[in-house]
């Protein structure tokens, strides 16, 4: 899923620099990819979500 | 002051998104492809907030500085954040030099980020606080030759990013892992998988879910019927006593002074009392601030340590305390809600324990020959063990822990139960064995501190509510919640078991 997240950051970047009129797409990429970023660390850390620490 | 216009900030911005993107992003490919270091899944996102960091930039170079884009950065800084400080909590308390594969300029990966995701909100603040408020203009601009290299530096190295993502964690749907192998083109060595990940029920706090008892209010089977262990032979209690003095709050622990015959008595409203011998007057008590510097729970423990009083909260907190006919109660006044201005408080601290780490205790024992104070966990939905934890009581630092294992005398009642199902509330020590008495099972657990095996278990049936054991001469005394306390044999110390056993 790292892979495919990185192409499409790849893809955002590549419309802000040949496709500036393309800014709603490419910015709705950035948010699909911080979601899938978000969504990868919380599978990594789904069995404690918070530090385990006394809090 | 100078204020930075737009373009000038778009210039900054771009040398910015390149230092971000050529250092941390730039470097952390280097060293997976150059030597071998692939990042874990925890250190993927790190990373990936890095480079979505820099894409904002980008867009804000090529659109002005949106507040959406603003937005943005400052949402992924605070969760870079996040994810720095759940990362590294994983390592930060190991021991020196430890830590989870190399560190850089003595810091390891994780910690960077999180810096690097600090100085990112930082910056952002500060670009605020200069920027020039021209009239927002968010069309589309020419980027300029920075502004060029940045967007070429990055599709470069968001690119060779992209291909060690390949080659390291696989297409969808595979993902990071948890501990990744190193770099190589050699598909054969590639490890692609995405089970172990998703495997185990998600959790806020995870094995730091861990309820804590109430030593006043521990619900158990109390019949030792019911118990992990088969054909115990009962222990009657041969009287009663009842502590008269007058105690504010719930007993919660019991200890016995072998040298002057008094009683220690703790409970759940942080009172400590010096009993005298009968039970009947109290010689000096304290009233704990238990908020006061670190934090106690409610005590469960108390042992006389020579002329020395140490009680013990469920968190393995501890306070040592010391009879003063000088003490200064204004001085003693940060420690004590109330005191009769005899005692001094010597240490307030808490025992750091490995295996019985993450659980508490509702006893404490001094073991004299030793000079070991003892401690015994009570289990937890998250941890059904029961370790045995010694320290030494010059430095009151760890000396051994461990869990008991059955003696040829003692069998358990069925292959599947162990005992961690015991609840130990009281605890004491005399010549080398631990007595240890179980709130759940009514039973008294006879350790041999030297061989760790438990030599003998008794059948306690009456007893209600133990939430202390102390010894005197040949007699164990059980002291329950509600202040009476059942007067055992000691086993060991003569003949003490009537003929009776309990079957299942």
């Amino acid at each position: 899923m790292e892979f495919l997240n990185f192409l499409i950051i790849l893809v955002a970047a590549w419309l802000l620099w040949r496709r500036p009129d393309k800014e709603r797409l490419a910015f709705g990429l950035l948010i699909v990819s911080c979601i899938i970023m978000a969504v990868l660390f919380l599978i990594g850390t789904h069995t404690s979500l918070v530090p385990g620490l006394n809090l | 002051m100078t204020l930075l216009s737009q373009d000038r900030m778009r210039t900054v911005l771009a040398w910015v998104v390149i230092v971000l993107i050529a250092v941390p992003v730039g470097g952390a490919v280097l060293l997976g492809v150059v030597y071998g270091e692939s990042p874990c899944i925890l250190c993927w996102a790190q990373r990936t907030s890095m480079v979505l960091i820099a894409l904002v930039g980008l867009f804000v170079l090529r659109y002005g500085p949106r507040p959406r884009y603003i937005g943005l950065v400052v949402l992924l800084g605070t969760w870079g954040v996040y994810m720095a400080l759940r990362h590294s909590a994983l390592h930060l308390a190991r021991d020196v030099g430890q830590g989870f594969a190399a560190p850089y300029f003595g810091i390891h990966t994780y910690a960077w980020a999180g810096f690097i995701h600090f100085v990112v909100l930082v910056a952002v603040a500060v670009l605020l606080v200069l920027l020039r408020e021209d009239a927002p203009s968010y069309g589309p601009r020419a980027t300029g030759r920075v502004g060029r290299l940045a967007i070429g530096l990055f599709l470069v190295v968001v690119g060779a990013n992209t291909l060690q993502a390949f080659i390291t964690t696989g297409p969808p749907p595979f993902i990071g892992q948890a501990d990744p192998v190193r770099f190589s083109l050699n598909p054969r060595h590639w490890v692609w998988m995405y089970q172990d990940e998703v495997r185990g029920r998600i959790s806020l706090r995870g094995s730091w879910t861990v309820p804590r008892p109430d030593p006043t209010a521990v619900e158990v089977d109390a019949d030792p019927a019911n118990g992990p262990l088969a054909n115990l032979p009962v222990l009657d209690i041969t009287r009663r006593l009842a502590i008269t003095a007058p105690l504010g709050g719930t007993l919660t622990g019991l200890a016995h002074d072998p040298a002057t015959g008094r009683f220690l008595a703790v409970t759940d409203h942080y009172g400590v009392y010096l009993l005298d011998s009968a039970l009947s007057r109290v010689e000096h008590r304290v009233l704990l601030d238990h908020q006061y510097s670190i934090d106690l729970t409610t005590l469960a423990g108390a042992a006389f340590l020579g002329d020395t009083l140490a009680v013990l909260a469920t968190n393995k907190s501890y306070v040592l305390l010391r009879l003063d006919p000088a003490a200064d109660p204004d001085r003693e006044w940060r420690h004590f809600r109330e005191t009769d201005g005899g005692v001094t408080e010597l240490r307030r601290s808490r025992f750091a324990t490995e295996r019985a780490r993450q659980m508490y205790v509702l006893s404490l024992a001094y073991d004299r020959q030793a000079d070991e104070l003892i401690t015994v966990t009570v289990p937890s939905p998250r941890h059904r063990r029961m370790v045995v934890s010694r320290f030494d009581r010059g430095d009151r630092l760890l000396s051994s822990e461990f869990e008991p294992r059955l003696g040829t005398n003692v069998t358990p009642s069925d292959s599947g139960r162990t005992l961690a199902e015991y609840v130990v509330t009281g605890a004491v020590a005399v010549d080398r064995t631990l007595y240890a008495v179980s709130a759940a099972y009514s039973t008294l657990l006879v350790t041999d501190l030297d061989t760790k095996l438990v030599t003998a278990a008794y059948a306690v049936p009456g007893i209600e509510r133990p939430v202390g054991l102390a010894a005197r001469g040949s007699e164990l005394l059980v002291a329950q919640a509600d202040g009476r306390i059942a007067v055992i044999e000691r086993p060991g110390a003569g003949s003490a078991t009537s003929e009776q056993t309990v079957r299942r």
